[in-house]
């Protein structure tokens, strides 16, 4: 997906925004954080450079806010896209590269531990599952897509 | 009809007694679930926000196993149902995608066609209503709050519940004999999605409080959850939090396992964080008055 400012704001409909608050009000997230929704589609909509805001990543991605727009702006796909752009700028919290690096290593964001094989046994499933991570040749498979997709470089990118 | 069962990363390796349930409540139904070899789905919070062609890529590469085996592919995580659901719906309205997809997954043998179908576990249940019901043998009698969580039902494009006014978990809750307790912001999010879980645990906690006091409110005596994660935020999210709600959290499908008259242990709700023991105690007594001790269900 083309990724620039004016095309967020083209594909998720940002200029019909007409700052009503519903989104705001809407917001699990903005009860307890300073993400205010409106100000990032205001911001967005006008050209404004709202890529280093950390509250980007304090959505949750629940999409009550897109759910109840009245004027149908796209507001939680926008933001998911802006993020995009923010971690192309290295904005980003750096825990997710732990997450993002256990994927490429077992193809799992949350790998097995001894612990959990145990209590897979002891409930009578089989101790390792039957994934790509259990199987070798599946595994380095899927470590080839991943050098070939551009998250991996992205990342790389972030830890230069 | 069989499905291949999409366990995914949390009910795998965190929450083995969540896919331990799944089995023996579709084993039940009388639907067949076949495993084939999945990654990550990959997690729609984390990776979709880095970069969305490569969530499409690594989405289409499981929904490209299953339909190689000609199975539709069945979620019981809401994560798992927000990448597959999503990608699958996506490639199928851009059909130009397929064709940028494929290259991708050529460089590893693989091809997604767009011929089979992501499901989400619960409208699974909802087709199979009356044998669920046939199914029940012990009726429970607790008061559950459900926590429907976000991806089941939104984006509502996508079809299913209407995300305001859902009813389907109700359903189901009192087919199972138990009372589903009514509280504020009983459709809000679990604080976990969209990569804050780990990236801003103070406001992912946070969030999470707010709903566990309007769940202690209601005086619910356990929560009822249909995805993984959000049961690793409600279980051990409750842990991390200095107020101790210890509200005892169960996956849909252990809760529906209990009403079969299967005991807890096997459905290793002993392996939560949260006690679990006052929901088995009641369960025991349940099944007491169904069973002489040496029928119980041993599935
Ligand atoms: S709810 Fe929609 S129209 Fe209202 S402020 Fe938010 S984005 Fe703008
Ligand atoms: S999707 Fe994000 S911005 Fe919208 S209501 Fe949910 S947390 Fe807030």
């Amino acid at each position: 997906m083309a990724l620039d400012l004016p095309t967020i704001i083209r594909n998720f409909d940002l200029r019909k925004c007409m700052q009503c608050g519903k989104c705001s009000a809407s917001c699990p997230a903005g009860f307890e954080s300073n993400l205010r929704t409106r100000m990032i589609i205001y911001m967005a909509k006008s050209g404004m450079d709202v890529l280093d805001l950390n509250e980007l990543w304090s959505c949750t991605t629940c999409y009550t806010c897109q759910e109840r727009c009245p004027k149908g702006v796209k507001v939680t796909d926008a933001i998911i896209f802006l993020r995009n752009l923010a971690a192309r700028r290295g904005n980003f919290p750096r825990i997710h590269l732990t997450a993002i690096k256990a994927i490429y290593d077992t193809s799992n964001g949350f790998p097995l531990t001894p612990e959990i094989s145990k209590i897979r046994s002891l409930l009578g499933l089989q101790k390792e599952p039957a994934d790509v991570a259990h199987n070798e040749e599946a595994l380095s498979k899927f470590r080839r897509l991943m050098e070939s997709i551009e998250i991996i470089n992205i990342t790389r990118e972030a830890q230069k | 009809m069989r499905y291949s069962l999409f366990p995914g990363c949390i009910a795998k390796n965190l929450y083995p007694s969540i896919e331990k349930a799944t089995s023996i409540v579709f084993k039940e139904l009388g639907i067949e679930l076949v495993e084939d070899p999945y990654t990550c789905c990959p997690a729609p919070g984390v990776i979709r926000s880095y970069d969305f062609d490569s969530w499409l890529v690594i989405a289409a590469r499981n929904i490209a196993t299953a339909e190689a085996k000609g199975t539709p592919l069945l979620t019981i995580c809401n994560g798992c149902y927000g990448t597959l659901g999503a990608a699958d719906r996506f490639l199928k309205a851009h059909p130009e995608y397929i064709e940028r997809v494929n290259r991708f997954l050529a460089t590893v043998d693989m091809r997604y066609l767009g011929a089979t179908r992501v499901v989400h576990f619960v409208d699974l249940i909802k087709e199979s209503l009356p044998q669920l019901k046939d199914a029940v043998r012990v009726e429970l009698d607790l008061k559950v709050a459900i926590h429907y969580g976000c991806h089941y039902l939104k984006p509502s494009a996508h079809g299913g519940e209407n995300p305001e006014r859902p009813e389907i978990l109700e359903r189901i809750v009192e087919c199972l004999g138990c009372e589903s307790v009514d509280f504020p912001e009983k459709l809000s999010c679990c604080g976990a999605g969209g990569g804050v879980w780990s990236g801003n645990e103070d406001l992912s906690l946070a969030i999470l409080h707010r709903k566990l006091n309007f769940i202690k409110e209601a005086g619910a005596e356990c929560i009822i959850d249909i995805c993984p994660f959000c049961h690793l935020q409600l279980d051990q999210g409750q842990k991390r939090l200095k107020t101790r709600f210890e509200i005892p959290v169960l996956h849909l499908n252990q809760l529906i396992g209990l009403s079969f008259g299967v005991k807890d242990k096997i459905l290793g709700l002993h392996t939560h964080m949260v006690s679990t023991r006052n929901i088995a105690k009641k369960a025991k007594k349940a099944r007491k008055d169904l069973f002489e001790e040496n029928e119980e269900k041993e599935i």
